[in-house]
């Protein structure tokens, strides 16, 4: 499910449909096509969205589960969603039950399927966002994901290559529980990210700009990393490819164990 | 202000010390007197860099060849100590030797 280049406004629909929705309010995001019909919406629980569905998104979950983890059949989940269904059982829930996929594999794939069903639905031709409140859908909190999530997984729709490369280097460096994320310069939403699933997209949004802008002058001087000490907070940014990395490091003697890192580190250039 | 010269005495590989005042970009003072064609761009760009008031009070640029410890006085925002050193395995002991120092003025 390729997307058009037309994807950074994608995800720029999205966050600014959700930076609609009161943080502490249960419901869907719809969006109508001229004759009335719903062409998608995008359910959101105490602001983390739960799942999102579009008309012209034909994927189905369990295509993407298949696809995630090759031990599983169609005929297997097509049974359990027949009986899921049947007996009013959570889906998620009971693969995860059963041992039929892991908790991480499931994340990833209702995570997969809502990010492509948004990119989707923000193109169609409809109607704005309408807001219908609901009394709460009840998804496991394990299984539903934060704003930085769902748009990081909206943008990276639009080059999977470089979004990959940059979730892979994050991979590399990220250590323990420190954060990280990876940007294209200039832009608001993060390619890739590694634990930063619960920090607010404008705070993200705020340390790229303030690491692109010493990054602009420090390259003048052939300065490749910054490191700067924000509070109990230590930040490492540096570009690659055009990409701006930045590692969040925490705790006692956050700076200097980040600094002993990136002075070891090679920058591709 | 602390003096220039016992931070270069004991940031070891220490290249260049210098006052930087941002608001006005001059430098205020440096040790030792060196004219390398690196020196000025370098404090030029630590003045650039934390001429926002939204920057971190201490920041470390790290290039090829050197390192570049910029550090703003809780005393004054505006005046901005630049240390640049050579790369070495002793850049943390140099990162700490001169925000002690910076400690102590501020103190």
């Amino acid at each position: 499910m390729a997307a058009a280049t037309s994807n950074p406004p994608a995800a720029m629909a999205v966050l600014h449909a959700l930076g609609r929705v009161p943080s502490d309010a249960c419901g869907a995001l719809v969006r109508k096509h001229p004759d009335g019909s719903v062409a998608g919406a995008m359910l959101v629980e105490r602001g983390r969205v739960c799942w999102a569905m579009s008309q012209h998104y034909r994927r189905r979950l369990t295509d993407i589960l298949v696809d995630e983890q090759d031990t599983l059949t169609h005929a297997q989940l097509t049974e359990l969603f027949a009986m899921c269904r049947r007996e009013r059982m959570p889906l998620g829930e009971t693969l995860v039950a059963r041992g039929l996929v892991s908790l991480p594999v499931l994340h990833r794939a209702l995570l997969r399927h809502t990010c492509e069903a948004l990119d989707h639905l923000v193109r169609e031709e409809a109607s704005p966002w309408s807001w219908v409140a609901h009394s709460g859908y009840g998804y496991h909190p394990m299984l539903t994901f934060s704003p930085a999530e769902v748009l990081t997984g909206v943008r990276a729709i639009a080059n999977p290559a470089l979004a990959a490369r940059a979730r892979a280097r994050l991979r590399e460096l990220v250590r323990g529980d420190d954060r990280g994320f990876a940007i294209e310069r200039g832009a608001k939403i993060p390619l890739a990210q590694i634990h930063c699933e619960t920090v607010e997209l404008a705070t993200l949004g705020d340390l790229a700009v303030h690491a692109d802008e010493v990054m602009a002058v420090a390259a003048t001087v052939d300065v490749r990393v910054a490191l700067a000490q924000l509070g109990v907070l230590a930040c490492a940014s540096w570009v690659e490819h055009d990409v701006l990395f930045v590692l969040l490091c925490e705790g006692e003697l956050a700076f200097n164990r980040l600094l002993a890192q990136v002075a070891t580190m090679t920058i591709i250039p | 202000m602390i003096a220039l010269t016992a931070i270069v005495e004991r940031v070891q590989d220490c290249v260049v010390a210098a006052w930087v005042d941002i608001r006005t970009g001059n430098v205020l003072a440096q040790h030792p007197p060196r004219n390398d064609a690196f020196i000025a761009p370098a404090l030029d760009a630590a003045i650039e860099v934390m001429r926002s008031r939204e920057r971190p009070p201490r920041m470390v640029l790290l290039a090829d060849r050197h390192v570049h410890i910029v550090q703003r006085t809780a005393r004054d925002p505006n005046r901005v100590l630049v240390v640049i050193c050579d790369r070495s395995p002793n850049l943390g002991l140099a990162v700490s030797i001169v925000r002690m120092q910076l400690e102590a003025v501020d103190a």
